[in-house]
């Protein structure tokens, strides 16, 4: 694409986690950006883009985004005629990022229509737009489960870990039939589980990685706070005490079926990747944004022991005892870690070869504790998110 | 206006206090234990209760009235104790002592000016009064009679009576009434002026029952016989002392007048009934002053009901024989979290079909909050994390035996067991700063609240709120801190079952601002029920009132509810006034419009003075 003049991106989750940090690096590229999306309760799209923008740095460049109101649920998006047919005139590719990103049995409606019923109003916006290329971000874990080697490959599965999963896939099935049928060329991006900058540690979402730490870390606090105020009745019942090094030591045993891996690349990775696979692969293709130096959760245990000074930490391969008794933060952390479990110890591993040639080798850091320990300061330091934009 | 009704009492002038005086008549019961103003007992008018005092107050800084004798005794009688103030602080967040120092000070200061003491003089009828009742239970001092010009409706206009008379025995209250008739002096029968309508205040004479507090128990028919001047509470009390509960609305209301007015409702209605279900028999001195007893064959038929607005009353109720219920020792409450009203309304009618629970109630986060809160700041904060961080926007009152219990958990629902209800309680404070809360909100995505389920979730959450009565104390005034420490180190301030029992939380609702209820009887129909909290809410936000959903309880094994909305106004302020007479007329226009749209629904302005009737005459005819 060098030498060339940018082509006009249409992008959809721009103010989700992956959808932002993409816009802000296309931005700084000089990619001029259209922005479908919805506008929050108090807050206009383009407002909330500005916000976003300003958090990345670059508020200056919100005159290179043009923010649209679409309703991805309605024909022609809910866009009023005129400006649908002007936006298609002016399109050249789609990046589609939005994404309801819920494991949750319960919300399995709610996953569906966001994630495959709702794609119709994007693809036929495509379709009319008569764009080159279709771009969908996807996730590592589409193949299901029970396999162990995840080709780069559209996915048959039949069985899931969850319903975000298996909206994933359908996804891709009914999005590459559209393409291969109206002549778009379609790059499916499929990245695992996604952390913050592994530079600056600056993340806009804490889930994932984030929650068992988080989870840990309350549980932890809970205690300091009885041991510093409350003489610490409740720690000693369950054996909580600080140690002669000033570490808390909190029994935290997490039972994990078997041994495996936890596949996580840093957002600054998923973007540069994403960029190199949108300027290089003109022919399309499924693409795995994994790490080939996966961690576990033994070593991500051992670096929150590190940082929150805390002891008493064990990661149990194997299944879990019968009537085995459980301390309180035990059973309130296996709970908390519930719909996380199936990624913490896991034995899948990633074909990368279409990655490895449109990313130029490009691979993500290896999960060091000085990049554990940047995003956590980071995290904490804006509260989980909750005074990010204080 | 709006300042004043948020300043906090330190900042008030007596004044103001006095005008904010609620006129619930809690002062009159000893809800806390920590007794009642020494003088009301013993001289029974409301003018020697705090009550009294912040009205004679507000009209004799208002230049309303004059210093009378009876002002003198009145202000006299006050002894400076501040049991008023543990009182209304624990509703209102008021502290009436700097009221009655106030009046105290208005006194001597007059008299002390050469003041003239203006002496009232026995007139004619009140002489014949006085013959009947005795000389100390009549009075035309206006002292007295202001005391009796306003009731709970704050919406109606003040009206001071020419007389209060206070007789001891229904033969008295014959003779009065026959009298007054003789006279053509209007009369106005007066219990705690609980009345939502005004009609415990008129000018005439008013016939206060307070004195009238007799109680019989009659064990082997599962009855207790109460004079007309017996509250709720003090009945509640004596027959819990006696291993029995009464079906009881507002502690402070007497419940003769009560039953007469418009039946004792509770959440306890679901098991025990509304109307005619509560009592078996009841004495009347009719308008004429003659006496007849309910059951007799050639008495009016009071089981009946006629669907009219303000119907006569059929006389003064004079005793009532109430029915007693049966306790049992494994009696439990619980609060059942839901996300939705349409949730919380399926499961009080399962509950109520299947006949699981003895009690129960929806209330809002509104409701909640205020209830457990022991300030108004505290109350909107902890509404926020009920709502916000919680994500508990109803919550389902149910108290029930273990096996009521044990089905509820078998139907699915995690709920607040009474000891998570106590660490919730004692441990409010620390909810405001717990990080933790997001997480437990994000827990509840896959399963609504599913981490109550955690088996030592309990243990966990006691150890993150560390509850505790002096905590929970650190919230309030801080030289009422160790008297509400102590209070909260009592086991039934957190019982559930003791709270749903005595009630004495719900006047709380009125603290931020008093408040005027809708109340009707329609079935449990998600539709209909939603129709009326949003129409309700754009009445009110028409006319700027502020407004909330109050509570629903299913009645009639699951037939019927009783649904209460409420608006709130603050009564010093006249365009309020106007306005909120404005909501209560349009409410009672659309309950009318949907009475004859489904011939299920009835407004509680149609039970005045039908309280005696049958249910199922009410309900279903």
């Amino acid at each position: 694409m060098a030498g060339k003049t940018k082509p006009v991106i249409a992008l959809t989750g721009a103010t989700g986690f992956l959808g932002s940090h993409l816009m802000a690096t296309m931005l700084a590229k000089g990619y001029s950006i259209i922005v479908f999306g919805r506008p929050a309760k108090n807050e206009s799209l383009k407002e909330r883009i500005s916000r976003l923008l300003k958090w990345f740095g670059i508020g200056s460049f919100l005159d290179q985004v043009k923010c649209i109101d679409a309703d991805f649920s309605q024909d022609n998006l809910g866009i009023e005629n005129g400006e649908y047919s002007r936006l298609c005139s002016v399109v050249d590719s789609v990046i589609h990022c939005a994404s309801d990103t819920s494991f949750s049995e319960n919300k399995r409606e709610k996953v569906m229509a966001a994630n495959v019923n709702n794609l119709k109003g994007i693809l036929e916006f495509s379709k009319n737009a008569h764009i080159s290329f279709f771009h969908y971000i996807s996730t590592a874990y589409v193949a299901g489960t029970g396999v162990s080697f995840c080709k780069e490959i559209l996915s048959s599965a039949k069985s899931f870990t969850n319903v975000y999963e298996e909206s994933k896939a359908a996804a891709e099935n009914l999005i590459s039939m559209f393409c291969q049928k109206n002549s778009i060329t379609l790059s499916i991006i499929r990245p695992s589980i996604v952390y913050g900058d592994s530079q600056s540690g600056r993340s806009l979402k804490f889930n994932a990685l984030y929650f068992p730490i988080r989870s840990a870390q309350s549980i932890r606090d809970i205690y300091l706070n009885d041991l510093s105020n409350n003489g610490g009745i409740k720690a000693a019942k369950n054996g909580i005490y600080i140690d002669n090094d000033g570490y808390l030591f909190l029994p935290l045993k997490i039972y994990l079926p078997y041994e495996g891996d936890l596949n996580i690349i840093p957002v600054d990775y998923f973007v540069n990747a994403t960029i190199k696979i949108i300027e290089n692969c003109s022919q399309g293709g499924i693409y795995h944004l994994t790490n080939n130096l996966p961690t576990t959760m033994k070593i991500v245990a051992k670096y929150y022991e590190q940082l929150m000074k805390v002891r008493g930490v064990e990661i149990i391969y194997g299944p879990q005892p019968d009537n085995l008794l459980r301390n309180p933060a035990e059973e309130l952390f296996d709970r908390f870690i519930e719909p996380y479990r199936p990624y913490l110890s896991d034995n899948r591993v990633f074909d990368r070869t279409n990655t490895i040639l449109a990313t130029d080798n490009l691979n993500p850091p290896k999960f060091t504790y000085e990049i554990f320990k940047t995003c956590m300061e980071y995290a904490i330091k804006v509260n989980w998110g909750a005074s990010i934009f204080a | 206006m709006q300042d004043i009704v948020n300043k906090s009492d330190d900042k008030k002038t007596p004044y103001e206090i006095a005008r904010n005086c609620r006129h619930y008549a809690m002062c009159k019961i000893d809800f806390l234990g920590s007794g009642v103003c020494d003088s009301g007992p013993e001289k029974h008018f409301v003018s020697f209760y705090p009550q009294g005092r912040m009205i004679l107050y507000e009209a004799l800084a208002g230049n309303k009235i004059s210093v009378t004798e009876k002002c003198i005794e009145i202000a006299d009688s006050c002894n400076l104790c501040g049991k008023c103030d543990y009182q209304c602080y624990f509703l209102n967040e008021m502290r009436p002592t700097k009221v009655m120092e106030a009046l105290k000070n208005h006194v001597q200061t007059y008299i002390k000016n050469g003041g003239k003491i203006k002496l009232s003089k026995d007139d004619f009828l009140l002489a014949e009064i006085k013959k009947i009742v005795g000389e100390n239970w009549a009075s035309n001092d206006e002292a007295i009679t202001v005391t009796y010009s306003h009731d709970l409706s704050a919406i109606s206009d003040p009206k001071v009576p020419d007389y209060v008379v206070m007789p001891n025995t229904k033969e008295e209250i014959s003779s009065l009434v026959k009298l007054f008739n003789k006279n053509k002096i209007t009369y106005t029968i007066r219990g705690n002026g609980q009345n939502l309508l005004g009609f415990a205040i008129n000018e005439g004479a008013i016939i206060d029952l307070n004195r009238m507090k007799t109680i019989e128990f009659d064990e082997k028919n599962w009855l207790v016989k109460v004079r007309p001047g017996v509250t709720a509470f003090d009945l509640q009390k004596q027959a819990q002392k006696r291993g029995y509960r009464i079906n009881a609305s507002e502690p402070a209301a007497l419940l003769c007048a009560n039953i007469m007015c418009s039946g004792i409702m509770s959440t306890f209605s679901t098991t025990y009934g509304i109307n005619a279900d509560n009592f078996i028999n009841a004495e009347f001195v009719d308008h004429s002053g003659s006496l007849f007893d309910l059951n007799e064959i050639s008495s009016p038929n009071l089981y009946s009901y006629k669907n009219l607005e303000h119907k006569d009353s059929p006389g003064i109720c004079v005793s009532a024989s109430i029915r007693l219920h049966p306790v049992t020792d494994d009696e439990k409450g619980i609060l059942v979290p839901f996300e939705t009203l349409n949730n919380a309304l399926d499961f009080i009618k399962d509950c109520s079909i299947r006949h699981i629970g003895l009690a129960l109630g929806i209330v809002g986060a509104e409701y909640i909050s205020t209830f457990l809160s022991p300030t108004k700041k505290m109350a909107s904060e902890i509404k926020n994390i009920f709502v916000d961080k919680l994500n508990i926007p109803w919550l389902v009152v149910v108290i029930g035996d273990k096996y009521a219990i044990r089905s509820i958990s078998e139907m699915g629902f995690p709920f607040f067991d009474q000891n998570l209800f106590k660490s919730l309680y004692l441990g409010l404070p620390s909810l405001k700063t717990a990080q933790w809360l997001d997480l437990v909100k994000e827990l509840s995505d896959d399963e609504p609240y599913s981490y109550l389920k955690v088996k030592s979730f309990a243990e966990l959450f006691e150890t993150a709120l560390s509850p505790s009565p002096r905590l929970y104390s650190q919230e309030v005034d801080k030289e009422l801190s160790p008297f509400f420490e102590k209070l909260f180190s009592h086991q039934e301030m957190t019982d559930l079952v003791w709270l749903n029992m005595y009630r004495i939380m719900s006047t709380r609702l009125g603290r931020k601002k008093p408040f005027l209820p809708a109340l009707i009887y329609l079935p449990i129909d998600k539709d209909l029920i939603n129709d009326f909290t949003d129409k309700f809410r754009l009445i009110a936000e028409k006319h700027g009132i502020d407004n909330d959903f109050g509570f629903i309880t299913p009645i009639d094994n699951g037939k019927r509810c009783i649904f209460e909305y409420d608006f709130f106004y603050d009564y010093n302020d006249p365009d309020e006034i106007q306005r909120i007479r404005q909501v209560a007329m349009e409410s009672n226009m659309l309950i009318d419009d949907y009475s004859v749209k489904t011939g299920t629904v009835k407004g509680h302005p149609y039970v005045l003075y039908q309280g005696f009737c049958r249910k199922e005459n009410l309900l279903y005819s």
